[in-house]
């Protein structure tokens, strides 16, 4: 009995003490990031620079908080309700997504900042063990039979469906458009694919801490940072002969920020994401930036030159796409069987 | 074989059996100590080899990093607030089913059930459903600048309804074997409904109480699937212990990673140990009990 | 201070089984009254309903003119030891008898030093002195009986309650308590009901007898009245026992192992 009143008491001080010191932290104004997998040492380069450039304009200290998710998954807590002051996704149809189901962001978000919103953009390529023992060179690689390929699962995560295009645009370009056999192809694709993580991070560790499959299809980011993680000489990135050109975009939640008192940081943050010190932090962290000519030179003789397709125009757009391939039965449902 | 065995002479028979079973047992004793090895005791070293892979001094740097720190902390006020709650609920719960027949008792003990039959995931959706922007009492809590889920109460919520179930399942099966007699005793000697409570019901039931108050805070501590629904997962802010380890395994921090979970399975471990050492004294009671009849 | 206890009407249903059927008796004060009757036949109901346990559907329970419903348990001051005895397992002897002296409010209770004298006088008078420091798993039967008993003489009854003392006892230690039973009563003169399975205990016990069956009063009367002129044919049958028990009383202690044999 004693015991129990003791220890209770103790817990309910211990409780006060931690919610006290909680509220403390809040006392200066936070931004909420919500943004999604592969970008988090980015937003982290970012983050410091924005926060120090703040301070140095208007004298106040601004904490940056960040969240990380699929994109998907991000896109819908913020619809349920996660006070996202921005965000900055992996692709357009997910802030479609908040800007169709809620009024947190405006429908014409993309028109807000330059370039569609979108202050980078990345690509799609393929990551190899040392040597590349398989030697995989191109797309075609992918669907030989005995190759285990990695990508994660496009229903729910943004790389994975930017992974499919690049593969379809690829197969439509070989089969001159015929999208039966493309289909086919693509189908055959899938069905090297040993395991179906739910985010492009999630494929990342299954390929390369946990040694499975021979190629990951990835991010460019990504890849450069799994060489930088574990060291260059354990993993060689394959460049193949067609990519897409992958948007991630960025957007004010406005009625969040309204409501918070944070809509001038929060403009301020993403503009500054095309500022000459945002694009240089982009191209360190492997992201193409859109405006190269502050980025260091270094920086972007890593970036291979490849062919890319676009969303806008080789797929009619993201909301296109999405319904003619990644909705409930469509494509993928169709051509995906899981195997084991 | 059946056929040959009946014509065997009766004395061999039980000798036989012996001995067979005493195969058999060494066989599936040592099965289970081979599976409880591969299967237990083997990961439970590698979160420790590989939280020390980088020297004590790593281990250390990495609990001082502010965002686990804020981790291990959230995970710490979580607990102090599910638990004490669910003891205290679970056990007034527990009291009326064990103690009463009433109306909905049947019910009563299927919803308490509920939290173990339903995936955690769903009870983290449920609490999306209902305070969600989107949800029940979404626009309610919005306009009155409440915030629950993707904040502190909300996952406070997810824990104690997950960890609900632990306290009252332990304590209903022993209240009801104790059935109401000693209460009635009291009561006819005068004592008040709380005199009664606090000196016969409580002192009878608080080695079980006791724990389901470990077991309840192990999972609440360690609860991953609803917390992770209804978290929001921003850095520093609502990120759990579990929650935290994921996303440090994600950022390929796997030393950080583990050294978090080493203290969360450390913190297990612990919670074990006064489990076992419980059931030892819980052991000694009902042996009493047990001699009583 | 014991008060006559005065039964009415009583009726008790348990969903649609009536347990209780216009249960009416009278207890004079200082009485011992047995309670007899078959399994099941509703005496633990009876006993509940008059210690308050039990709500009654119908009927009234009178504690010299008050009516019970009027009091709370505690104020009805009832001695009740229970067919299982309920001793409070996790304390002392000492405890489970000091118990009801210390759950009184704070105004009406004893110092720990009168409390300590109440009790060690009632272990003297259920003779288990010494034993105070013990648990109730460390008492044999017959001793956690005795101590159930002075827990629930400890509270000063005014009315005694006894649900089959000897029940769970064998037949040598029933006998013991039995007459210890009876000089106790004779001693401390409490209004005394007490259910029993044993027509033996209760003829051999009792001022007076009351016969149930199927939630009612047979017959209530002196063992004398209820030998010479059983009310109705099921008293004949019931009683029919007791003349025959008298008879095989010598040829008991062998015919018992023949029949355990022959099974
Ligand atoms: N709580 C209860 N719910 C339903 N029925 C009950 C309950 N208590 C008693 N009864 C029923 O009421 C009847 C009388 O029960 P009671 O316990 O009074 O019998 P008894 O004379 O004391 O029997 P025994 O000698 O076996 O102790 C029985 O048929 C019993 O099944
Ligand atoms: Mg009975």
């Amino acid at each position: 009995m004693r015991l129990l009143t003791r220890r209770s008491i103790a817990l309910g001080a211990a409780a006060l003490f931690l919610s006290f010191e909680a509220a403390q932290a809040l006392a200066d104004r936070t931004l909420l990031n919500v943004s999604y997998d592969p970008t988090r040492e980015f937003y982290k380069d970012f983050n410091a620079a924005f926060a120090a450039d703040w301070k140095a304009k208007t004298g106040e200290t601004i904490t940056i908080e960040q969240s990380h998710g699929g994109s998907g998954k991000q896109a819908r807590a913020v619809i349920d309700g996660l006070q996202a002051d921005v965000v900055t996704l992996a692709l357009a149809g997910d802030i479609d997504q908040i800007a169709n189901k809620t009024d947190k962001v405006p429908k014409d978000w993309a028109t807000k900042l330059p370039n569609n919103a979108a202050p980078y953009t990345s690509t799609i390529v393929f990551l190899v063990r040392k040597g590349n023992p398989r030697g995989i060179k191109d797309w075609n690689d992918l669907v030989r039979d005995g190759v285990q390929v990695i990508t994660p699962n496009p229903k729910t995560s943004g790389g994975a469906r930017w992974n499919y295009l690049a593969a379809w645009a690829y197969a439509s370009k070989q089969l001159g458009g015929d999208d039966g056999k493309v289909k086919e192809w693509v189908a055959d694709l899938y069905r090297n694919v040993p395991v179906l993580d739910t985010g492009a991070r999630g494929s990342t560790t299954t390929f390369a801490q946990r040694g499975i499959g021979d190629v990951l299809i990835s991010w460019e980011n990504e890849a450069f940072l799994v060489q930088k993680e574990f060291g260059a000489d354990n993993f060689e990135i394959i460049v193949p002969s067609l990519s897409i050109k992958a948007e991630p975009p960025v957007a004010v939640v406005a009625a969040n920020a309204k409501a918070k008192g944070n809509l001038d940081v929060a403009e301020a943050y993403l503009r500054y994401l095309y500022s000459p010190e945002g694009q240089k932090l982009a191209a360190r962290n492997f992201f193409r930036p859109v405006d190269a000519s502050s980025a260091d030179p270094a920086d972007l003789a890593r970036f291979p030159k490849i062919e890319l397709v676009s969303i806008d125009k080789d797929f009619g757009g993201w909301s296109k796409a999405q319904k003619e391939f990644f909705a409930d039965g469509a494509i993928f449902d169709q051509i995906y069987r899981p195997t084991n | 074989m059946a056929m040959s065995d009946r014509f065997l002479p009766l004395a061999h028979a039980p000798e036989r059996a012996t001995s067979e079973t005493a195969f058999t047992k060494v066989v599936l004793i040592g099965i289970a100590v081979l599976f409880l090895v591969a299967i237990l005791f083997l990961p439970l070293v590698t979160v420790f080899v590989e939280a020390l892979r980088k020297g004590w001094g790593t281990l250390f740097e990495n609990f001082g990093d502010p965002d686990t720190l804020s981790a291990i902390r959230l995970t710490l006020l979580v607990a102090a607030i599910a638990v004490p709650f669910n003891a205290v609920v679970g056990l007034a719960a527990s009291w009326c089913i064990a103690k009463f027949e009433f109306k909905g008792r049947n019910l009563l003990l299927t919803l308490i059930d509920l939290p173990f039959s339903i995936s955690p995931v769903i009870s983290g959706l449920v609490y999306v459903l209902l305070f969600g922007a989107q949800g029940w009492l979404g626009p309610w809590l919005s306009a009155h600048d409440i915030q629950i889920i993707f904040a502190v109460p909300g996952i406070v919520l997810a824990t104690v309804l997950v960890t609900f179930p632990f306290v009252a399942r332990e304590l209903i099966p022993l209240m009801q074997s104790q059935g109401t007699s000693e209460e009635e005793a009291a009561l006819m000697l005068g004592a008040s409904g709380w005199h009664t409570f606090f000196k016969v019901t409580l002192p009878n039931v608080k080695w079980a109480l006791l724990y389901g108050v470990l077991l309840c805070n192990a999972r609440a501590m360690g609860e991953f699937g609803a917390v992770s629904v209804v978290s929001g997962h921003i850095r520093g802010l609502t990120n759990t212990m579990p929650l935290h380890i994921e996303i440090l395994y994600n950022e390929y921090n796997f030393v950080g990673a583990f050294a978090v979970a080493s203290l969360l399975t450390g913190l297990a471990l612990i919670t074990l140990l006064a489990k076992t050492l419980l059931e030892w004294r819980f052991a000694g009671e009902l042996a009493a009990k047990a001699h009583r009849h | 201070m014991s008060v006559p206890v005065r039964v009415r009407n009583l009726e008790k249903n348990f969903g649609r089984y009536p347990a209780l059927r216009g249960v009416s008796l009278n207890v004079e004060a200082g009485e011992l009254v047995a309670l007899l009757g078959p399994s099941g036949s509703g005496k633990t109901t009876l006993l509940r309903a008059i210690a308050g346990l039990e709500q009654p559907d119908a009927g009234q329970v009178l504690f010299g003119d008050i009516d019970a419903n009027s009091l709370s348990l505690r104020e009805r001051r009832i001695g009740f030891v229970f067919q299982q005895y309920a001793l409070f397992k996790h304390m002392k002897v000492f405890d489970n008898i000091a118990f009801g002296l210390r759950a009184r409010p704070r105004a009406s209770r004893p110092s720990e030093a009168a409390i300590k004298a109440k009790v060690l006088e009632l272990l003297h008078l259920v003779q288990l002195d010494g034993l105070e420091a013990r648990y109730p798993a460390q008492l044999s039967g017959g001793q956690r009986q005795r101590v159930a008993l002075a827990r629930a003489l400890a509270i000063e009854p005014r009315v005694l309650l006894l649900d089959e003392p000897f029940g769970a006892l064998d037949a040598r230690v029933r006998k013991d308590l039995r007459k210890w039973l009876r000089e106790l009563h004779q001693r401390t003169g409490h209004t005394t009901l007490f259910v029993t399975h044993d027509q033996d205990e209760a003829f051999e016990l009792a001022n007076r007898i009351a016969i149930l069956d199927h939630g009612r009063i047979e017959q209530v009367g002196t063992a004398a009245e209820i030998l010479d002129r059983p009310a109705t044919p099921f008293i004949d049958s019931f009683i029919e026992g007791i003349a025959r028990r008298n008879a095989d009383q010598q040829s008991r202690e062998w015919t018992k192992p023949h029949v355990v044999v022959s099974r």
